[in-house]
């Protein structure tokens, strides 16, 4: 399980999130999918057509280079949907019901590339800031130390 | 060193000096667990070994054209165990380097490092060539910007293009298959997987070693790439090749760099290997100097001579059931490469109605000489030995105690029979015809 503040600050653009210590609990997060359920309906993107990762920030270079990695139908698809959900903001309305995303629906096309794209990233600050040491000269400091 | 060619008898005192503790101790092939292996302990105080992955992958076997190419940049991409950057990194720290190569028949994945440190690299090929993970962003931002610009650099030079086009009037297909993707034929990630699937095939895989002992190495290997790594399976095949030949002009960029000049390539193919008479012929016609500041005393390089900035060269490209042999032509305008070009062939000519003796002798050392120097080497090594490795034959030097004067103007006269491979790039308007240089 994460740390707390990997939770916080280890999730790059994804913002802080609880998710991964409420998916330890089974319990916990069956009780929680009910309210996370009615608070996605009720934050109003399912009406407008939007998918739940629609909604990240993308003005980024992390996220950027996680969209180009969509597949093309993926991306014309969030493009279409995006332009489709303009047009119902400017009109103040929502879509017709048959068309609101459905909670089956709503999945996360975009976060498992952020997050690749993250892990990427922080590999590559470990390995520009990798310390090298001699194995056996850090061995024999020890022993100097405690012996 | 382990491919010392006998030298002709007139010259016994060179003999003993060149003929150093060898054939002896040649290493034979083994068999790791139905891969073949190879490893020459080097002479010296070398400290360095090097480990070469040879597949059957080049692009002559490729189902889609271009895909051996792509693959070739795949290598050292990211797997189960390690990401490429990992592995890139990995190795800078070890102080080695990761090479790939690809020629018309093999692909050839090297690793050069400091002794001690085999296990590491092994380890590195065995999840290359198990658990590579050819990633779709891997291919679009890592792969194909890399294969556009080879593609290109290939394109912007002349000679390059023109061997290029010489293969596939020559063979069409099979070893006709240009060494380089085109973007007329994108190439998809599922392409490249299943090609690198089948690739990477055990009878398809052969692995060659210096530095390290051939038991050593067989050892290794089994133990690496004996967990189930490589799928078994028959490996890719191409159908038998056959010489065609034929003609193609084309006009030279006007966009090229100032290297690139009017180019034409004569050239003659047969459907058998290469034997010791071609490489005699290669050497008998030249074109390269042996002294510095010298156009040398080839025919080649002195019909070359004559016109300044322009070179004549022979050459022989061998494969497993193929030879291709030429010379390329190239001269600072279309007017001068055409006179040079019509010189050339009548060079060839007459090297087919005969040879002199002296002459003959003197291609016959530098032909030896060539031979032995190529496994110097690690690149002359790997794409000696490892055609040999999956042939199943002995590695052991060419001979040319057989060649003479009147083999070699046999070999000559049987290769003007065949139809000839004309490529001309350059002013198409003065440059000319096969049939115009008399073929």
């Amino acid at each position: 399980m994460p740390t707390i503040d990997k939770m916080i600050f280890g999730n790059g653009p994804l913002g802080p999130s609880l998710a991964p210590w409420i998916r330890q609990r089974p319990t916990l997060q069956k009780f929680w999918a009910r309210w996370s359920n009615w608070y996605k309906n009720a934050a109003g993107y399912r009406q407008k057509g939007y998918l739940y990762d629609d909604l990240i920030p993308e003005e980024n270079p992390t996220v950027q280079k996680a969209i180009s990695r969509l597949p093309a139908n993926v991306s014309y698809d969030r493009v279409y949907r995006m332009r489709r959900g303009l047009i119902q903001s400017m009109l103040h309305t929502s879509l017709p019901k048959e068309q609101w995303t459905k909670a089956e629906k709503d999945e996360r096309y975009l976060t498992p590339l952020i997050e690749q794209v993250v892990a990427e990233e922080k590999e590559r600050e470990e390995w520009d800031t990798m310390i090298v040491e001699k194995l056996r000269q850090r061995k024999e400091g020890k022993k100097n130390i405690f012996g | 060193m382990y491919s010392v060619a006998r030298l002709s008898r007139s010259q016994p005192i060179l003999k003993n000096v060149i003929k150093r503790s060898v054939s002896s101790s040649a290493p034979q092939p083994a068999s790791a667990g139905g891969v073949s292996v190879i490893g020459f302990e080097n002479k010296g105080p070398a400290a360095t070994s090097s480990l070469t992955v040879a597949l059957k992958a080049g692009s002559r076997y490729e189902s889609i054209p271009g895909v051996a190419h792509v693959l070739k940049n795949f290598a050292f991409k990211a797997t189960d165990s390690a990401s490429s950057l990992r592995t890139a990194r990995e190795t800078e720290l070890y102080g080695g380097v990761l090479s790939a190569s690809l020629t018309r028949e093999h692909l050839f994945l090297s690793a050069e490092f400091l002794r001690g440190d085999e296990e590491h690299f092994l380890s590195v090929f065995s999840s290359l060539l198990s658990s590579s993970k050819y990633y779709p962003h891997e291919l679009n931002e890592l792969v194909l910007p890399v294969v556009e610009s080879e593609t290109l650099q290939a394109h912007a030079s002349p000679s390059v293009l023109a061997l290029d086009i010489a293969h596939s009037l020559a063979f069409r297909r099979g070893l006709g298959n240009s060494l380089y993707a085109s973007p007329n034929y994108p190439v998809t990630i599922d392409d490249v997987k299943s090609f690198a699937h089948t690739a990477s095939a055990k009878s398809n895989i052969a692995v060659i070693g210096t530095g390290i002992s051939t038991e050593a190495l067989s050892s290794a290997v089994s133990s690496a790439f004996g967990s189930g790594s490589s799928p078994a399976g028959s490996g890719l095949t191409g159908g038998a090749t056959k010489y065609f030949g034929g003609e193609a002009r084309l006009p030279l960029d006007i966009h090229g760099p100032p290297t690139a000049l009017p180019t034409v390539v004569v050239a003659f193919g047969s459907s058998s290997p290469a034997t010791a008479d071609l490489k005699v012929l290669k050497q008998l016609l030249g074109g390269e100097s042996s002294l510095k500041w010298s156009p040398g005393s080839s025919p080649l390089s002195q019909a070359a001579a004559k016109i300044p900035g322009a070179s004549a060269k022979a050459f022989l490209l061998p494969y497993s059931d193929a030879s291709l042999f030429g010379v390329v032509v190239t001269a600072p305008t279309s007017v001068q490469t055409k006179t040079l070009a019509e010189e050339v062939v009548n060079v060839i000519k007459a090297a087919a109605k005969g040879a002199k003796d002296d002459e003959v002798k003197r291609a016959v050392a530098k032909a030896t000489f060539a031979d032995a120097i190529s496994s110097e080497t690690l690149d002359g090594l790997v794409s000696s030995v490892g055609p040999a490795l999956f042939a199943g034959g002995a590695i052991k030097p060419e001979s040319f105690s057989s060649v003479s004067a009147s083999s070699v103007s046999k070999a000559a006269t049987e290769l003007l029979k065949a139809k000839p491979t004309v490529v001309a790039i350059g002013n198409v308007a003065v440059l000319p015809y096969a049939d115009e240089l008399g073929l």
